[in-house]
């Protein structure tokens, strides 16, 4: 008897459990529902109302308008040259602050020097700087550098803001690297770059698609520094949405502008799901042994 | 092959100085064991001599050159650490071929070197495999291998065995042994087991605190340790360490102490010049297990017979160690395997005194 109650108990939680997950599930998937299902109907389907229903006439042209023709600010372009244009920022901004969220890393746990300690707290101090204390400075270094307004001045930017959180991940990664194993290496006559590059880097892929997916998503996402540094040949997709959906001449196009978010929102996504396996996997490393 | 001498050598981690004056000789071929407790400096000292650590003051000679300065990899060592540290996205071959690799030399040799080391390891079936997919006694052998591979002047091994299980140490031990036999290379081995610094060394180094205590043949550091912390350490189980009087009886020493029910129990003592200073004093008699024994076992000339208590019996199979209480100690005596002694009993033991050692009760320095 006692069994079979104890049974039907772990299936009651079960079931219970299921349920709750799945209300979850649902309440975070019905917005990208929303904007999926709208972005591929007429404009008039929408303005009848029926949020929620599926179309009766399917349509790509939103997204054709979305990605090529729409208004943005004064120039009918599309979000493709902001498009390119995040791309063109978040590729460099993401592997360099990578390569020097590494190397930062290796040198604060294999190659301690007086006061790394402080330098590793400075470090981390960064991550928690907001971004509205430094707008104005940065725009004034930009300036003395030459570089406002431009790409590159965007990955400067997002370069020296994203070092602290890279760092951060690559010095714990390496922390639990046996130090042995450099000594190892040391004796074997490898020098400082031989050694990170045949010995850590090859051990490091968890930590590096951590890196990688964190960097990404946030450059992608960033909107501040965008509208604050950016001019028309650097500006991101994230600000070209927000003039996008903003545009005050002529009718609201719902459609596009859903077509438009899910279009600046594809990277990130594409991002996750090819890496995010080891995202998990990364942010665990170490905790267990094995 | 080369010799290794220290003179002198300091280390200080900022304002602690962790070793305190280290002077080494080990000859061509010999292999010097560095033995003592956790945190007395031996893993620092050989961290120092291949070059990872630098030293504050003194000198280090590998053969008849100075070291000084020189880059770990230049100084003709190769290193066996305690976690193997292999590196663990290469195969066994490209671990062992990794420091060849870096001199520049030819994938061609490489190969051949590899193999041969392979060979001699028999760790030829393993040589495709990452270190993730080997045992720890492989992975030992693969380190083992990636030293040998350097030809290296001098061998360096950081406690290599301990993380090995209790069968495995002991065939890896007898492995190490071996190799050195037919390498004839100077190896300098730091470990924290008596058994193994008994068992493999030609000279032992015992250290505490950052000096060295006793340096000397295994022989000697066990028969004649220098002071109480040599004598406590190397053994197992460890030499006794009985408090008790000096007194002089007709001409000659003896020495004394109570038993368990307050009666004074004397032995007489032959040979221990030094402790003319001590008469009618306190002194510290170490006296091995070994030497305390049951009646039956062939009686020496200088034992004497001393009626104890039995408070705990431990047989071992080849051994029975008796715990008996003497001069407010629990001493441990060596009996015959077959002794059929049991706890309670009040039995005969007989007391070698030959090897009895003697210390000073405050410097624990040996009285000779």
């Amino acid at each position: 008897m006692s069994q079979n109650s104890i049974n039907s108990q772990i299936k009651l939680s079960r079931i219970l459990i299921y349920v709750v997950l799945i209300v979850f599930a649902f309440y975070y998937l019905l917005p990208l529902y929303v904007m999926l299902v709208n972005s591929l109907k007429p404009l008039d389907e929408i303005r009848g109302g029926g949020m929620l229903y599926l179309p009766s006439i399917w349509t790509l042209d939103p997204w054709r308008a979305a990605w090529s023709s729409a208004q943005i600010g004064v120039d009918p372009s599309g979000l493709k040259p902001y498009f390119w244009n995040s791309i063109a920022m978040v590729v460099p901004a993401v592997l360099l602050s990578t390569i020097f969220g590494s190397l930062n890393g290796y040198v604060l746990t294999k190659w301690q020097f007086k006061g790394h300690g402080i330098v590793f707290g400075l470090l981390l101090l960064s991550c928690f700087i907001p971004f509205q204390i430094v707008l104005i400075p940065m725009a004034k270094l930009l300036g003395v550098f030459g570089l406002a307004g431009t790409t590159s001045g965007l990955v400067l930017v997002h370069l020296v803001y994203g070092i602290g959180f890279t760092t951060l991940f690559f010095r714990n990664y390496y922390a639990a690297f046996p130090t042995e194993i450099v000594k190892a290496a040391q004796i074997d006559g490898a020098g400082f770059f031989r050694i990170f590059w045949r010995v850590l880097l090859p051990s490091s892929g968890p930590i590096i698609v951590v890196s990688v997916i964190w960097q990404f998503t946030n450059i992608w996402n960033d909107f501040l520094f965008g509208a604050s540094f950016a001019d028309f040949d650097s500006t991101p997709i994230t600000v070209a949405l927000n003039n996008l959906v903003n545009s005050s001449t002529g009718v609201k196009e719902y459609n596009v502008h859903f077509a438009g978010a899910i279009l600046a929102a594809l990277p990130t996504l594409v991002v996750y799901v090819v890496s995010g396996r080891y995202f998990v996997r990364g942010l665990m490393a170490g905790a267990v042994k094995g | 092959m080369a010799s290794l001498t220290i003179n002198d050598l300091h280390k200080s981690f900022g304002s602690v100085e962790v070793l305190k004056g280290i002077n080494l000789h080990i000859e061509n071929g010999g292999f010097l064991v560095l033995v003592g407790p956790s945190g007395c400096g031996k893993s620092t000292l050989l961290n120092t001599i291949a070059g990872l650590e630098e030293i504050t003051s003194g000198e280090i000679q590998i053969g008849d050159n100075s070291v000084q300065g020189l880059h770990p990899s230049k100084r003709n060592i190769a290193m066996v650490f305690q976690s193997y540290a292999l590196y663990p996205n290469m195969t066994v071959s490209q671990n062992i071929g990794f420091g060849m690799e870096m001199k520049g030399v030819e994938k061609s040799a490489r190969e051949e070197s590899i193999k041969k080391v392979a060979e001699t390891l028999q760790i030829t079936e393993l040589l495709d495999r990452k270190p993730g997919q080997l045992s720890g006694g492989q992975r030992q052998r693969v380190a083992m291998g990636r030293a040998i591979v350097r030809e290296p002047q001098v061998f360096l091994f950081d406690e290599p065995l301990s993380n090995l299980d209790a069968k495995l140490r002991i065939d890896m031990r007898t492995e190490i042994k071996r190799l050195h036999q037919r390498l004839g290379s100077t190896i300098i081995y730091v470990t924290h087991d008596q058994i193994e610094a008994m068992t493999l060394a030609t000279k032992i180094a015992v250290l505490k605190d950052g000096c060295i205590q006793q340096f000397d043949t295994p022989y000697e550091i066990y028969n004649n340790p220098n002071n109480m912390f040599v004598a406590n350490f190397m053994g197992a189980p460890a030499m006794n360490l009985i408090e008790g009087n000096i007194s002089k009886s007709d001409n000659n020493y003896e020495f004394q102490m109570k038993n368990s029910k307050g009666d004074v129990v004397s032995l007489p003592i032959h040979g221990v010049n030094g402790l003319k200073d001590y008469e009618e004093k306190a002194v510290i008699c170490g006296i091995r297990p070994e030497s305390i024994n049951d009646l039956d076992l062939v009686s020496k000339s200088q034992s004497v017979v001393r009626e104890v208590l039995i408070d705990v019996v431990e047989p071992a199979g080849s051994d029975t160690f008796a715990v008996v209480e003497l001069g407010q100690k629990q001493i441990i005596a060596r009996l015959n395997g077959n002794s059929q002694v049991s706890a309670g009993d009040t039995v005969k033991l007989t007391f070698d005194l030959s090897q009895a050692v003697f210390f000073d009760r405050q410097s624990e320095e040996r009285i000779r």
